[in-house]
């Protein structure tokens, strides 16, 4: 084989005067380019004039020897010029390296182009760059690699390509289930990635049977309730099926806490009107607490009328609204919560007694660590038990304490006013009193109604209004802020507005936080007035609490924020670049958008105020929060920072994004820090490891049990600093937060975020300057539950199972032996039920059968909790008990009272450590690693309407024929039910939505003033 | 295969035809038949780079090259080195890439001879020996080659009497390049003289210039250097003698500034 040597004579052909001659060296050029490139290249400005000459006839041959040229050359920018010159010539579809490198460099190109389309004039991008994408795109469908074109599409931001990817696909709801995915995952413009979403929405609705959940979660997203409306109103319209699936889209969208989206959509539904009277509808239209109208009693209403298709509908829009409202998910919560909780009152009394008392920092951190340990529990047996040691709490320290019965009561729709009633300010001023524990009560009330405070926001208002005192006022801005969580409600703002304009710290540092609650996520041009009056007035307080409420408007709205974090990342006053490195947290939150991480990680490096680099590194913790992997690593580095507040950032920042997922990265950073030489740096390692490990288990990750000893030691030694002591105090309240069934979770498992959390958390950081604020915490706390619901929204008795081994996802073990704890806590219950019991003056012949039952129940308890102490507490035993007291339930029932009662079902402890499966029975506690071995029984009679076992699922019943046995929930056994093993028994009387039961507000415990 | 016996035999034909039209030196025609004999040569599929195997691939070869000579000899005839180096670009393939195909070509030697002469005159030294390295051991005995690289050798030692006198050529087509040669020898040294004399008697400028006749001086003086004046049998060289002084090394500025660097050095350190 003769194979040529050069090419200098083609080369020099070039030089010849006949076209046909150079066309000939070309031709031959070109298909020798690939050896002899570096000959060519010295003539390269020959080939490249021949190109530039308009008459000859084989410019295009000449453009693409020349871009082969610079393909070797390494100038492939040069290269995709001339291959774009080359026109058709540049096949894309040939295999060689230069066209597959070409054709990347020119995706890339096109992708960059597209992107910074966006400027103004919209440059035209070159037609002929286009044509080459597009045959790229059109190669990827011949080839069915739709995922592919899907992904060069997203990228782009071809619409039109996207679409006809997916329309072209065999599989067309896995495609666009894959694309959802991606437009959350990686499209980082928010505009466009509206588009996809509008995109997906019109595609589901051309499809025979829609995804609806995603349809739904798009629409959300799109903030389009109309459309939500809609398709809820049409679904429920349909068979029994169909309304599953619409309570089902009704309770993903409630667990991604957009209360304006839910009340939007709320209202758009229709009313329900029919010839029974009996509404669910009506119910929930109308406020307060006569409205809040259980549902389980509009669908026993209902299913006494006759069974016609208005009366089924009728029915369906009332638990519809009834979903979207929050009352049911939330009366569900708190059904779990209290039922499941598993708090340890022991540690709380190990820190009580270790702690001193003259130290008023741990005395409140003690009283924070319970609120959160209980929160949402209803349980405050603890506060009870402990009045005398309580009442030390004066002034603020007051006024958090009270505010900590908010925590506790977290989602106590309808018992929260009354409950609070004894510490509110009344109505003949500030008569009784103290405006201290005024204030933290109608804080408490916000954290009562966080994000879901139709009811109580007008009570609110009120009392901001009559009142002049700024602890009051304070207390008031705060709930209100809590309760109207993102309404933009323009006259709560010119309240809260007015407020503000008193110029006074306290009020004013409240009042600024609120306005940004009040408008999270709206953009609202108020954030420039905000601004404004942050440059005007004098109070840092002030300066800081608008920064965070400017940062708070621009929650998750990415780009279009930009200009304002500018405009504050550039300020002169550090607490405005400060509030400047929030709105870049929560502008970009979770979306990992690369800009954004490269700003705060300049100003973790750059500033000159320590508390801008605090914050700007604790940012990263939320911009990050969807990748919890990523973090350990970009800040790992800044964790070994020399200054303090780096590394503190660093701390709080993993803590914030790794949240309840005990990765090991996370615990490895966090460790050295945990004994660090700063006392608030090992303050704030404690709490990051703290949410870090919430609801690991040794068996999982064996640092726990170490981590609990630090704290214990850290508690116990007189010698610690007050800042780590109280990190402590406070990671053990983190640790076992929500009577260890809930976890911090910024995400849903949608993967959208959780507003309500990330806010709380953003707030909740803030305890760096304002103790009080440290309940916000309380709001990132996501139930770690799997609750079945049937068709009429209750639970029936089933079992799941979990294919993993129990001890990995069982609760802790309690600190000190079960019988001791039995022993100390028994006396309590019997006293405060008795007590409440009295106060039911009502119900004589009730409150005494209650008060001798309840002796009975809790003997019992104690010894089904002593069997489960010796781990022999069989599953017989276990099962058995229920029926029993269902059935005590059933003949109480026509009293109408309801009030929760402990499964003692579900004692989940390990009953065999070598078991690698257990059995959950509904409701069960499923934490979120555990969700992937969670799997119904096969046989099993009922069928999840969703694929993800966690949360609320709807259940499709099989055997509709068979009579429904229920998680005996609603049956009134024991008002005040057994606490379940730990023998905590609850003391707070907990009628859930007993409509006909007189509200029992617990018994006052007034801690002297 | 017809069709490309055909085409060869047409192309042979017109190769006739060009070899008598630059026999007769008549340039003009010999172009237009060259230009039209190149085109007919991309379509032999033969021919380098393709390098086909057909039936017709030795005769396309061959009449390819012999094409490419001719042009070569045509270019020297002509007097354009532009032309010449293209065409033997084109013809180098022949003689390296083709040995195993055909016969050596009679003209080969002369041929690259003739390209390192001109590589000679272009003053491409590199390239000359570049090319030089690549013939082989017998290529480098032959008088063609050996000649040449004699006048490197002659123009490098500065041995321009030996270089203007080498007369003895193997090919006719060398007389172009040597003449060249010898003015660029002459031009040399009318550099060299103007620097170091002032005048010169015309007797001796005879002998430095290597001229024979008196005539041929003064033809070379009024073509190539109008500016010298010749009186009273002496050329004066005009050339002003403005060797302007060797700048002065700012030594001070240069101390002063090295030092500066190393106190700053010390400094930053």
């Amino acid at each position: 084989m003769t194979v040529a040597s050069t090419a200098s004579g083609l080369l020099a052909m070039l030089q010849e005067q006949q076209p046909q001659l150079k066309k000939y060296a070309l031709h031959n050029l070109n298909s020798l380019a690939d050896s002899f490139w570096h000959e060519i290249s010295a003539s390269i400005s020959t080939i490249e004039s021949f190109y530039e000459d308009e008459y000859f006839e084989q410019r295009e041959l000449a453009a693409l020897v020349a871009s082969k040229v610079f393909y070797y050359l390494g100038e492939h920018n040069d290269s995709l010029t001339y291959a774009l010159g080359a026109n058709s010539l540049f096949d894309v579809l040939e295999d060689s390296d230069y066209v597959r490198t070409l054709v990347a460099k020119c995706l890339d190109h096109y992708i960059a182009l597209r992107k910074t389309r966006e400027g103004e004039g919209a440059t035209a991008i070159d037609p002929r760059l286009v044509a080459i994408v597009e045959r790229m795109l059109d190669k990827c469908m011949q080839d069915r690699k739709y995922q592919q074109a899907i992904g060069m599409a997203l990228d782009s931001q071809r619409l039109d390509k996207l679409q006809e990817a997916i329309r072209k696909s065999e599989n067309v709801p896995g495609m666009l289930a894959y694309c959802f995915r991606l437009a959350r995952t990686h499209v980082d413009k928010r505009e466009f990635r509206q588009e996809v979403l509008r995109l997906i929405v019109n595609q589901h609705q051309g499809l025979h049977s829609p995804d609806y959940l995603t349809v739904c979660q798009c629409l959300m997203f799109l903030n389009d309730p109309q459309t939500v409306a809609n398709i809820l109103d049409k679904l429920i319209k349909g068979d029994k099926i169909e309304a599953l699936l619409a309570y089902q889209i009704a309770f993903d969208l409630f667990e991604n806490e957009n209360q304006l989206f839910l009340l939007n959509v709320r209202d758009r539904l229709p009313e329900a009107r029919a010839g029974s009277s009996s509404g669910g509808g009506e119910n929930t239209e109308t406020t307060e607490q006569n409205g809040m109208m259980d549902v389980s009693t509009s669908a026993e209403a209902a299913t006494n009328v006759e069974d016609s298709q208005d009366n089924i509908y009728v029915d369906r829009m009332g638990k519809l609204k009834g979903i979207l409202s929050g009352e049911t998910p939330i009366h569900l919560t708190l059904q779990f919560l209290y039922s499941r909780n598993k708090s340890d009152l022991l540690i709380l009394k190990t820190i009580k007694h270790s702690v001193e008392t003259r130290n008023s920092v741990c005395h409140s951190a003690t009283i924070y660590s319970n609120a959160l340990m209980h929160a949402g529990t209803t349980v405050d047996t603890f506060l009870r038990d402990n009045l005398d040691w309580l009442s030390r709490a004066t002034n603020w320290a007051k006024f958090s304490a009270t505010a900590g019965l908010g925590v506790i009561h977290r989602g106590h729709l309808q018992q929260g006013r009354s409950l609070m009633a004894p510490y509110l300010p009344q109505d003949g001023g500030t008569g009784g009193g103290s405006p201290y524990s005024e204030g933290g009560a109608l804080y408490a009330l916000g954290l009562i109604h966080a994000n879901h405070g139709e009811g109580i926001k007008s009570f609110l208002l009120e009392s901001l209004r009559k009142t002049n005192n700024e602890v009051i006022q304070h207390g008031a801005c705060l709930g209100l802020g809590l309760a109207a969580l993102g309404t933009a409600d323009d006259e709560i703002y010119e309240d809260i507005k007015h407020v503000l304009y008193t110029d006074s710290a306290i009020a004013g540092e409240a009042a600024g936080i609120a306005m940004g609650l009040l408008m999270v996520g709206s953009a609202s041009d108020k954030a420039g007035e905000m601004l404004t009056y942050a440059h005007d007035t004098q109070h840092e307080k002030i300066i800081r609490g608008l920064a965070l409420g400017i940062a708070l408007v621009v929650y998750g709205r990415e780009e279009e924020a930009d200009t304002l974090i500018e405009q504050m990342t550039r300020d002169q006053d550090p607490i405005l670049r400060y509030g400047g490195m929030y709105a870049l947290a929560l502008a970009y939150r979770g979306t990992s958008n690369n800009s954004a991480i490269r700003r705060l990680l300049h100003f973790a490096v750059s500033d000159v105020s320590d508390d801008v680099r605090r914050a700007a590194v604790l940012a990263l913790g939320f911009v990050l929060c969807s990748d919890p992997t990523q973090t350990p690593k970009i800040v790992s580095l800044l964790s070994e920072s020399y200054n303090a507040h780096v590394r503190y950032g660093a701390a709080m920042a993993v803590g914030i994004s790794c949240a309840g997922t005990a990765s090991s990265e996370a615990i490895s950073l966090l460790e050295p820090l945990t004994s660090d030489a700063v006392d608030f740096v090992r303050q704030g390692a404690l709490m990051a490891m703290a949410m870090v490990l919430m609801q690991a288990t040794e068996a999982r990750e064996p640092h726990v049990a170490v981590f609990r000893r630090q704290l214990d030691k850290i508690v116990s030694d007189k010698h610690e600093d007050t800042m780590s002591k109280m990190g402590a105090i406070l990671a053990y309240g983190i640790l076992d937060a929500g009577g260890r069934n809930v976890t911090i979770s910024l995400q849903s498992r949608t993967g959208h975020d959780r507003v309500m959390a990330v806010v709380g958390m953003a707030v909740f950081t803030q305890f760096w300057y304002w103790y009080p604020l440290t309940y916000f915490v309380s709001l990132s706390f996501a139930p770690t539950a799997f609750i079945g619901l049937n068709h009429e929204l209750r639970m029936p008795k089933f079992d799941i199972i979990s294919d993993a081994k129990p001890a990995l996802f069982a609760y802790p073990a309690p600190t000190a032996p079960p019988s001791v704890n039995v022993n100390i806590k028994l006396p309590t219950a019997v006293l405060s039920t008795s007590g409440r019991s009295k106060s039911k003056a009502k119900k004589d012949t009730d409150a005494k059968t209650k008060a001798e039952k309840q002796p009975d129940t809790s003997s019992q308890m104690d010894v089904g909790s002593s069997t489960g102490a010796t781990a022999a507490t069989s599953e017989a035993a276990s099962t058995a008990e229920p029926p029993e007291e269902s059935s005590s339930g059933k003949e109480a029932a026509k009293d109408g009272s309801e009030a929760m009662e402990v499964d003692s079902a579900v004692e989940k402890k390990a009953v065999n450590p070598e078991a690698t499966s257990e059995v959950l029975s509904n409701p069960a506690r499923v934490i979120p690693l555990q969700e992937k071995y969670v799997r119904f029984p096969e046989g099993c009679r009922y069928a999840p309407v969703k694929r993800t076992p966690a949360g609320f699922v709807m259940l499709r019943d099989l055997e509709p024929s068979e009579p429904v046995e229920l998680v005996s929930t609603d049956s009134p056994a024991s008002p005040a039910p057994a606490g379940g093993a730990n023998g905590a028994p609850a003391a707070a009387p907990i009628p859930m939505g007993g409509v006909d039961l007189e509200p029992a507000p617990p018994e006052p415990f007034v801690y002297v003033p | 295969m017809d069709s490309g016996n055909s085409k060869v035999l047409e192309a042979q034909r017109l190769y006739g035809r060009l070899e008598t039209s630059i026999f007769a030196r008549n340039f003009d025609s010999a172009r237009a038949f060259l230009n039209q004999l190149k085109v007919k040569l991309t379509e032999f599929s033969g021919l380098p780079p393709l390098y086909r195997h057909t039936s017709t691939q030795v005769e396309e070869l061959k009449l390819a090259r012999s094409i490419l000579e001719q042009a070569v000899l045509l270019s020297v005839g002509t007097e354009d080195q532009e032309s010449f180096e293209l065409h033997f670009l084109q013809l180098k393939p022949y003689y390296t890439d083709t040995r195993h195909l055909i016969p050596p070509s009679n003209f080969e030697y002369i041929m690259l001879g003739l390209n390192l002469l001109r590589l000679l005159v272009q003053n491409r030294i590199a390239e000359f020996h570049t090319e030089l390295e690549l013939l082989s051991p017998e290529a480098l005995k032959n008088d063609c080659i050996k000649i040449v690289v004699e006048l490197e050798q002659a123009l490098m030692e500065g041995a321009y009497n030996h270089v203007l006198r080498s007369r003895k050529v193997p090919h006719d087509s060398y007389n172009y390049f040597i003449n060249l040669l010898a003015k660029t020898v002459r031009d040399e040294i009318a550099g060299c003289s103007e620097k170091a004399y002032d005048f010169l008697t015309l007797d001796d400028a005879k002998t430095i210039f290597k001229f024979t006749r008196d005539q041929d001086l003064m033809t070379y003086i009024s073509e190539e250097h109008p500016d010298w004046e010749i009186r009273n049998r002496c050329v004066y060289f005009q050339k002003v003698k403005d060797f302007s002084l060797c700048k002065e090394i700012p030594s001070l500025q240069l101390i002063n500034q090295t030092l500066g660097y190393a106190r700053e050095l010390e400094r930053i350190v």
